[in-house]
């Protein structure tokens, strides 16, 4: 099973896990999978359309899922998916 | 409350330094203890991937997150939230900062003059990102320490450094 790594703000949607195992063999199986497990983790993953909230990322190992095959990119039980919160701003 | 560690508030000021005028970012590393404090024990410098003026904005590069995550959990501490840099303006969390933040983080904002840390205030977004709160901030400087200022309705307005 892959592993999910849970920033911080959602852990507490996530059963307070720093990271889950999760079957699955596309990044979309996983987090499907995960956001039944973690019903309460969706509204924070996906907009109402399903689609992933622009303010989240989703590394699969290095690489951001946008650049590769988005929910049908393969992975493989020893691979990372990590949910990165998009961080930006400024003085204007 | 929030305090940062000697070794993190110099690579902050040294990455501030360095991306002068333009905005830095990066990110706080370190431990939030029983009682609520959170100790910045480590900084990660990040690269600033706006695509306009960095002059006055940031995007902190995700490539850049995922490896000091994998840090985090190698070194047995979390992320506990990001800085940033107002080049020739004050320490305030500005409409955009507050916009684009995630709640539970903590915030530092470095205001850098003329090339010279002019303050620093630490901010909280709440839930929905509709308000934030100024955080008490201790670190290592002659600076005497600041508790925040007022956070994103009142840009422009300096913290008493």
């Amino acid at each position: 099973m892959a592993k999910v790594l849970i920033p911080t703000p959602l852990r507490q949607y996530a059963g307070n896990q720093k990271e889950v195992e999760v079957a699955g063999s596309t990044v979309g199986e996983i987090l499907t999978t995960l956001t039944s497990d973690f019903a309460d983790l969706r509204k924070h993953l996906y907009t109402d359309e399903g689609k992933l909230r622009s303010f989240v990322n989703v590394y699969l190992n290095d690489d951001d899922v946008r650049y590769l095959d988005k929910d049908k990119t393969p992975a493989a039980p020893s691979d990372t998916l990590s949910i990165v919160p998009s961080i930006a701003g400024g003085s204007r | 409350m929030i305090r940062i560690e000697e070794l993190a508030w110099q690579v902050m000021l040294d990455h501030a330094y360095t991306a002068y005028p333009r905005e830095c970012c990066g990110i706080l590393l370190g431990v939030e203890q029983a009682d609520g404090e959170r100790v910045v024990t480590s900084a990660f410098p990040c690269r600033n991937t706006y695509e306009g003026d960095q002059s006055d904005r940031f995007q902190i590069d995700p490539r850049d997150q995922v490896r000091a995550n994998l840090r985090s959990r190698s070194e047995d501490i979390d992320i506990l939230g990001f800085f940033h840099s107002h080049p020739d303006c004050d320490a305030y969390f500005s409409a955009t900062d507050l916009k684009n933040s995630w709640p539970w983080y903590s915030n530092v904002v470095l205001s850098i003059r003329h090339g010279e840390i002019a303050g620093a205030a630490a901010f909280r977004a709440n839930e929905d990102q509709s308000h934030s709160e100024a955080e008490e901030l201790l670190y290592p400087s002659a600076l005497p320490a600041l508790a925040a200022g007022p956070a994103e309705e009142s840009p422009g307005v300096e913290s008493p450094a």
